[in-house]
């Protein structure tokens, strides 16, 4: 193992310690869970509600869970004590969000089975859900770098939540075509669309622009997690 | 000497306020180098120009010869420094170990070293402040480095543990680690330091030793203790000598003592205004 790998194992194990002891984190991990049980029981006709559980999944433990991890470190100045050490910016970029990015699998697997929908398409939508996976664990380490403490990330990171999360009902509400448009590139959106599109014999493809526009989305993500991470690793 | 820091015409602004106005200073290897002012004096940002936290807005600085530091030879301690609460002091000193490339076999040295070897499976959470103290001195010198940043390092604890914080780093420094330690304690600056630099409003006052700058803002008085608790005030030149010893030769002399400032008050002749 070299050293960039150590450090990166180092970051990851000493989360995960602090994740089994931290509730906040615990509880929020759970909600999409419980969710996706109940969505269970009342059945999920309309194949549009697919991907909502999966939504749910890596809105609140992708970018949530992040968020809260990296806002926590900022709280307790323990994130000042990593950018100190030899660990370079993506051994603590890659180091905390491999443990996002395990536990939200974990969830989406656990949520997928819970809500009990027949998913069409498993390859594509599982580029699809890794690239939003990637997505939204760099949106969650924005909003966490945004916030002061733990408390914070709920307001920062509401808009997030309304938007990420409740882009479908919005889309029903508002009349505005720009602005439909616009939500309709969001990332739970052309998941959704995917989903719909495979469930009615859609080709590799004819969703291969869902997968481009999410990709898209993670790119860009990173690129500005890296800026702001920079931007906070030396005062102003 | 070979010098490990080097600071040259070090300015910096936050917006349009200059918070450091030219620096100018040099830490050898092997010193302890106390630097002393007030809040808002700019040690703070001082310190974390030197450690990369902060760019300087003009001058250099140099770190063993280098214009950022080393990270693997420096560690650094501030009475903010975070740990993880939730983890045990040992796992904390685990995380940096790995992050180091320090072996693990290391940790129960050091928690000897900072009186806590029986505190290492205790959650950190249930420290003192003084016992976390420790523990951040722990991590900071983990690594076994060759120039220790301190920014006010015992700020808040009780003497005790201010005492046994002194002790750990008189011995780190006695074995070849250089410190440069802020601090706004005299008493500290006296115990720990060769040499002080007085800070206030961004510049450099004066820089010596503690003893050296005594005996230069020294009245030139000395303090006669005689019998009947009684003292007199004596000039240090030909009269003084011979009044002292006529207190001799009287029997009346209990003791002698030179009238110099300490550096509190050497740092309010030269501001005028006290260190806290």
């Amino acid at each position: 193992m070299n050293g960039s790998m150590k450090r990166v194992g180092a970051i990851f194990v000493k989360d995960w310690k602090d994740l089994k002891r931290n509730s906040y984190v615990l509880f929020t991990v759970f909600m999409p869970v419980v969710f996706a049980a109940i969505l269970g029981r009342m059945g999920v006709e309309n194949p549009g509600m697919h991907m909502f559980p999966v939504n749910m999944a890596l809105v609140m433990c992708a970018a949530f869970v992040q968020a809260s991890m990296i806002a926590e470190e900022k709280e307790k100045n323990t994130l000042r004590g990593l950018m100190l050490s030899p660990a370079s910016t993506l051994d603590i970029f890659i180091g905390k969000s491999v443990l996002t990015g395990a536990v939200t699998i974990v969830v989406i697997i656990l949520s997928i089975w819970l809500s009990e929908v027949q998913l069409t398409g498993i390859a594509p939508l599982s580029i699809a859900i890794l690239l939003s996976l990637i997505a939204y664990i760099s949106i969650g380490t924005i909003i966490g770098l945004l916030s002061r403490n733990v408390m914070e990330t709920g307001i920062v990171g509401m808009p997030v939540l309304v938007v990420f999360l409740g882009s479908s009902f919005i889309m029903q509400i508002v009349e505005n075509e720009f602005i439909k448009k616009v939500l309709s590139y969001l990332p739970n959106e052309q998941l959704s669309s995917m989903a719909v599109q495979l469930h009615g014999g859609a080709a590799f493809g004819e969703v291969a622009s869902h997968l481009a526009v999410i990709a898209v989305w993670a790119v860009a993500s990173i690129a500005l997690t890296v800026v702001m991470y920079k931007k906070s690793a030396a005062d102003k | 000497m070979e010098n490990v820091i080097e600071v040259r015409n070090l300015v910096h602004y936050f917006g349009k306020k200059s918070v450091l106005k030219g620096l100018h200073f040099e830490v050898e290897k092997g010193e302890t180098f106390g630097f002393l002012g007030p809040s808002g004096s700019g040690k703070t940002t001082t310190i974390k120009i030197l450690t990369s936290q902060l760019i300087g807005s003009k001058g250099e600085i140099r770190i063993f010869g280098q214009p950022q530091a080393d990270l693997k030879r420096i560690g650094i301690l501030t009475d903010n420094s975070g740990l993880y609460d939730r983890l045990t002091v040992y796992d904390n000193l685990v995380l940096f170990c790995d992050l180091y490339g320090t072996d693990r076999a290391r940790i129960s040295d050091v928690l000897d070293e900072v009186n806590l070897a029986a505190e290492g499976k205790t959650v950190v959470k249930k420290l003192s402040k003084g016992m976390k103290q420790r523990v951040t001195l722990a991590r900071a010198i983990l690594h076994k480095p060759d120039l220790l940043f301190l920014d006010e390092p015992t700020s808040a604890l009780d003497p005790v543990n201010r005492t046994r914080i002194h002790t750990i780093l008189r011995r780190l420094n006695a074995e070849g680690t250089t410190i440069f330690l802020t601090t706004h304690d005299m008493q500290e600056a006296e115990e720990l330091c060769h040499r002080v630099a007085f800070l206030n409003a961004g510049e450099i006052k004066a820089m010596n030793s503690p003893q050296a700058l005594r005996l230069h803002y020294s009245d030139e008085s000395i303090s006669l203790h005689l019998k009947e608790n009684k003292t007199v005030v004596v000039e240090r030149n030909e009269a003084g000598a011979a009044q002292i010893q006529d207190y001799i030769a009287n029997g009346e002399l209990l003791a002698i003592h030179s009238n110099e400032p300490t550096l509190g008050d050497i740092f309010m002749q030269l501001t005028g205004r006290d260190l806290v």
